[in-house]
C-alpha cells in the first residue's frame, strides 16, 4: 500500500517552510545552518518521493549528491561560524555588517 | 649629372660646410684653440669661394636647378615634396653676400668674443655656423616648403644668438620676443605654403628645367580669365573665389611671413630688442641672414606677386610707410646699436617699397648695398662698443675719431652710404628704389606716388639720425673718461671693417643707373646679370607681368621726359639726405654738443616709446587676448563642456548616494529579499503562465 506522492510533497513544502521561516528569523548563525539543512532535506524528500513515483533510481541517487553537498557546506559553514565568533565574540549574523559600503 | 653639373655638383657644400663647422665647434669646439672659430672661418670662406665660383658659372653658362631628394611623392600622392638647389642670377648674388657677410663676421667675432674673454664660445661659433648654414639653404631653396623649413631654421637660430648671454635679463627676453613675433607671422606663412600646395600641386620656384611652378600656373591662370578662357586644370581656387581674390589672399599669407622676419610694420618691435644680442650677430642678423631673408623671398617668388597690383601696392605701402615711421624712431635714440636697428627697419622698408614699386631690381640693389653697409656699421659700433667697454650711450662717447681712425673712417663711409650721398653706395639704390617708385605711379599707379612721398620723407630722418649718430660717436670732445681712453681694437676688427668699409663705397658701381643714362659705357651690371636669369625668372619677365597684370608702366614728370625725371628723382633724394644731414651737423657739431630731443616736447616721449607700439600689442596679447578672450573661453570650458559631464555624474553619484542605502549588510535582509523576489518571479509567471487557471488573464 504506497502512500500517494501528495503527501510527500506536502510533507516537504513543510519542512522547506519552516528552513525558510528559520533563516528569516533566526539571528544565531548556527540555526541558520540548521535552516538550510532543513531546506536541502526538504529538497531531498521531493527526490526520493518522484523517484519512487516514477520507478527510476536517478532521483535517489540525485538525494546522495545532494547529502554530500549539505556535508561539504556544513563543514564550510561551520569554519565560517568559527571565523565570526572570532571576530565578533558572537555569532549573530545581524553583527557582521563590516563588509558593507 | 656630374659630368653635366660641373663645378654646380658642389653647390650643396656651399650650405654644408657651415653645417660641418657647427657639428665640429658643438663636439670639439672646446678642445679646439679659438674655441671652434676657425672651423667656421675656413666654411664660410669656403662657402665664399664656392658662391663666386657659382657667380661665374651662371654667369658663363646659365643657371641651374637639380633635384636632391624626394621624401614625399610617388604613386598616387598628389604633389611631390623635395629638397632642391636653384642657382640663377638673384640666388647666386645672394649666396655671395651672405657667406661675404658670414666670414667677415666670424672673423670680426675673434676680436669681439675671444679677446675679450667671453665664455661659451663653443656654443657661439656652432650657432653662428648654423646660423649661416640655415640661410644659405633657404637662399638656394628651389620650393617653397624647403624654403620655409630654413626660414623656421633661421628663427631659431637667431633666438639662440640673440638669446647668448642667457644669463642676464635683458638677452632671454628678447630672444623669446624675436621668436614669437617672427612666429606669428610665419604662422601664416606656413598657412601660405599650404594653400599654394593646394592651390598649384607644387611649390617650385621654377627654372631651368622644372615642368611646373607656381608662379607660372598662377600667371597661366590669371590669362586665361583675362582672355575669358577656363581656367588650367592644374589650378584649384577655394571659397569661390576668383583666381585673382585668391592668389591675393595666398599672396598676403606669405607676405605675413615676410612682414614678421624682416621686421616691417607693425611686426617690428622685435628688432630693437634683438640688440641685446652679441653685436657680430647683430651684424649677420641685420645685414645678411634673418632680416634680409623676408624680402628676398618676396624677390624669390615675384612673378607671384608681380601679378596682383593689390598686394604689390600693400607691399609699397607697408615698406614706405615702415621706412618713414621707424626712421622718425631712430632720430631719438641715445645707445648706438638703437640707431642702427630702426634704420636697419627703415632700410627694409625702403626694400619693400622698391619690390612693392615694380623695380625688381630696384629692391635687390638695395637689398645687395644694405648688406654690405649695414654690416660695415654694425661691425663699426662693435668695434666702439669693444673700445669702450661695452658702454652704448652715444652720449658718453664723442672724440673717437682720432682715437680709432680706422673704425671713423669705415663707419663714415658705411653712414654716408647709409644717408645716400653720393656717390656711396647707399645713394644709388635707395636713389633707384624712390625713381623706380616715382615713375611707375607717375605711369598710371598713382597710389605709389602715396609710398614714394613717404620714402622720400624718411630719406631727410635718414640724413638726420645717420650724422647725428656719427658726429656724437666721434666728434666733439670725449664726453666720459672711457672715451678718453678707448681700448684699443686688433687686427681682427680692422680688417673686416675695412673690407666692408671699401665695398659700402664702390658697390654701388654694379647698377649706376644715372650715369648709365648719360654715358651708354657705363654698363648696369646688376640690371643685366638679372634680367638675364633663367625663364620667367629673370628681371625682363617681371617687367612684363607688372605691365601687363598689374598695369605698371614708366611714366616722367610732365615736361622732364624720362632722363629729366631720372635726374630730377636722383637730385631731390639727394637734396632732402643733404638737408636732413645738414640739420644735423647744425645741431650736433662742435666740442660739446647739447641735447636737443627736449625741444621736440611730448613729441619726444612718443619717439622715446617708440609711438607706443609694444605697449599695445602687449595689450593685444595679454588684456585682450589671455584676459578677454581667453577668459571666455575658459568660462564656456568651464561652464558648458565641463559643465555638462559634472552634472551628468552628479546625477549617478546623488543617486548612487541614496541606493546604496538598500545594502545593510545584514544576511537576513538579503535572505528576504531574495525570498521575496523568487516568489514576485513565481506569481509573475504564473500570472502569464495561467497557471491560475484565467483567474487574472
Amino acid at each position: 500500500m504506497a502512500v500517494p506522492v501528495q503527501y510527500y510533497l506536502v510533507l516537504s513544502a513543510a519542512i522547506f517552510c519552516i528552513g525558510l521561516f528559520g533563516i528569516l528569523t533566526r539571528r544565531n548563525a548556527l540555526m541558520f545552518l540548521m535552516s538550510v539543512e532543513l531546506m536541502l532535506n526538504a529538497a531531498n524528500i521531493n527526490f526520493v518521493a518522484f523517484s519512487f513515483q516514477h520507478g527510476n533510481l536517478t532521483g535517489q541517487v540525485f538525494s546522495l549528491f545532494t547529502m554530500a553537498l549539505a556535508a561539504a557546506e556544513v563543514a564550510v559553514g561551520i569554519g565560517i561560524v568559527l571565523v565570526l565568533y572570532r571576530n565578533f565574540a558572537d555569532v549573530d549574523v545581524t553583527k557582521a555588517t563590516t563588509l558593507r559600503w | 649629372m656630374a659630368a653635366e653639373g660641373g663645378i654646380f655638383t658642389f653647390a650643396p657644400a656651399i650650405a654644408v660646410l657651415p653645417f660641418v663647422s657647427f657639428l665640429i665647434a658643438l663636439s670639439a669646439g672646446r678642445y679646439m684653440p679659438k674655441k671652434g672659430a676657425f672651423a667656421g672661418i675656413a666654411a664660410t670662406g669656403g662657402s665664399l669661394l664656392l658662391s663666386l665660383l657659382m657667380v661665374a658659372q651662371v654667369a658663363s653658362g646659365h643657371a641651374h636647378h637639380m633635384e636632391l631628394y624626394t621624401w614625399v611623392g610617388g604613386e598616387g600622392v598628389p604633389f611631390e615634396l623635395t629638397f632642391g638647389i636653384l642657382l640663377d642670377q638673384l640666388s647666386t648674388l645672394m649666396l655671395v653676400i651672405v657667406s661675404t657677410i658670414a666670414f667677415l663676421v666670424h672673423v670680426f667675432s675673434l676680436g669681439y668674443m675671444n679677446d675679450e674673454g667671453e665664455p661659451g664660445l663653443p656654443r657661439y661659433y656652432a650657432e653662428l655656423g648654423l646660423f649661416t648654414a640655415s640661410m644659405l639653404a633657404f637662399v638656394f631653396s628651389d620650393n617653397i616648403l624647403m624654403a620655409f623649413m630654413f626660414f623656421e631654421l633661421v628663427g631659431l637660430c637667431s633666438y639662440l644668438l640673440i638669446g647668448f648671454w642667457f644669463r642676464r635679463s635683458g638677452p632671454p627676453s628678447a630672444a623669446k620676443k624675436a621668436f614669437l613675433v617672427t612666429r606669428f607671422g610665419d604662422y601664416f606663412f606656413l598657412i601660405g605654403v599650404v594653400g599654394i600646395f593646394a592651390t598649384f600641386g607644387t611649390g617650385m620656384f621654377g627654372g631651368p628645367g622644372v615642368e611646373e611652378s607656381f608662379p607660372v600656373l598662377a600667371e597661366e591662370a590669371m590669362s586665361a580669365m583675362a582672355a575669358g578662357e577656363a581656367m588650367p586644370e592644374a589650378v584649384t581656387t577655394f571659397f569661390g573665389l576668383s583666381p585673382g581674390a585668391w592668389f591675393g589672399v595666398l599672396g598676403l599669407l606669405v607676405l605675413g611671413g615676410v612682414m614678421g622676419k624682416s621686421a616691417q610694420f607693425p611686426f617690428h618691435t622685435w628688432l630693437p630688442d634683438a640688440m641685446e644680442g652679441p653685436t657680430p650677430v647683430s651684424a649677420l642678423i641685420h645685414a645678411a641672414t634673418m632680416v634680409a631673408a623676408g624680402v628676398y623671398l618676396v624677390a624669390r617668388m615675384y612673378g607671384f606677386y608681380a601679378l596682383l597690383p593689390t598686394l604689390l601696392a600693400i607691399i609699397a605701402f607697408v615698406g614706405g610707410f615702415t621706412a618713414l615711421f621707424a626712421a622718425t624712431m631712430g632720430v631719438v635714440k641715445d645707445e648706438i646699436k638703437q640707431v642702427l636697428a630702426y634704420s636697419t627697419i627703415s632700410q627694409y622698408g625702403y626694400i619693400m617699397l622698391g619690390l612693392g614699386g615694380g623695380g625688381y631690381v630696384a629692391g635687390v640693389f638695395h637689398l645687395t648695398t644694405h648688406a654690405f653697409f649695414k654690416a660695415l656699421l654694425f661691425l663699426g659700433a662693435g668695434s666702439v662698443i669693444i673700445a669702450m667697454h661695452h658702454n652704448e650711450d652715444m652720449w658718453e662717447m664723442g672724440g673717437l675719431k682720432d682715437r680709432m681712425p680706422v673704425t671713423y673712417y669705415a663707419f663714415l663711409s658705411g653712414s654716408l652710404a647709409l644717408a645716400g650721398i653720393v656717390p656711396f653706395s647707399g645713394f644709388w639704390s635707395k636713389d633707384e628704389v624712390l625713381y623706380e617708385t616715382l615713375v611707375h605711379g607717375l605711369g598710371g599707379s598713382p597710389i605709389l606716388l602715396g609710398a614714394y612721398l613717404m620714402g622720400i620723407v624718411a630719406v631727410f630722418f635718414t640724413g638726420f639720425y645717420t650724422f647725428r649718430m656719427v658726429l656724437l660717436t666721434f666728434h666733439g670732445d670725449p664726453r666720459s673718461d672711457l672715451a678718453e681712453d678707448p681700448e684699443p681694437v686688433r687686427w681682427n676688427v680692422k680688417i673686416p671693417l675695412a673690407i666692408l668699409g671699401t665695398l659700402a663705397a664702390v658697390v654701388g658701381v654694379i647698377n649706376l643707373v644715372p650715369v648709365h643714362a648719360v654715358v651708354g659705357a657705363v654698363p648696369e651690371f646688376l640690371h643685366d646679370w638679372l634680367f638675364h636669369g633663367p625663364e620667367t625668372l629673370n628681371g625682363a619677365h617681371y617687367e612684363e607681368l607688372t605691365e601687363q597684370f598689374a598695369g605698371y608702366s614708366a611714366g616722367a614728370i610732365p615736361g622732364l621726359g624720362g632722363l629729366g625725371t631720372l635726374f630730377a628723382s636722383a637730385g631731390v633724394s639727394l637734396a632732402v639726405a643733404l638737408a636732413g644731414s645738414a640739420l644735423a651737423l647744425g645741431l650736433y657739431r662742435g666740442p660739446d654738443p647739447a641735447e636737443h630731443t627736449e625741444k621736440l616736447g611730448a613729441l619726444k616721449t612718443v619717439l622715446y616709446n617708440n609711438y607706443y607700439q609694444d605697449e599695445y600689442q602687449v595689450w593685444l596679447a595679454q588684456d585682450l587676448t589671455e584676459g578677454t578672450v581667453a577668459g571666455t573661453a575658459k568660462r564656456f570650458d568651464d561652464g558648458v563642456v565641463d559643465g555638462l559631464v559634472n552634472r551628468v555624474s552628479d546625477v549617478s553619484l546623488v543617486s548612487g548616494y541614496f541606493l546604496r542605502r538598500v545594502q545593510t549588510g545584514i544576511v537576513s535582509n538579503y535572505a528576504a529579499l531574495i525570498t521575496l523576489g523568487l516568489v514576485v518571479l513565481l506569481v509573475a509567471f504564473g500570472i502569464m503562465g495561467g497557471w491560475f487557471g484565467g483567474v487574472f488573464a
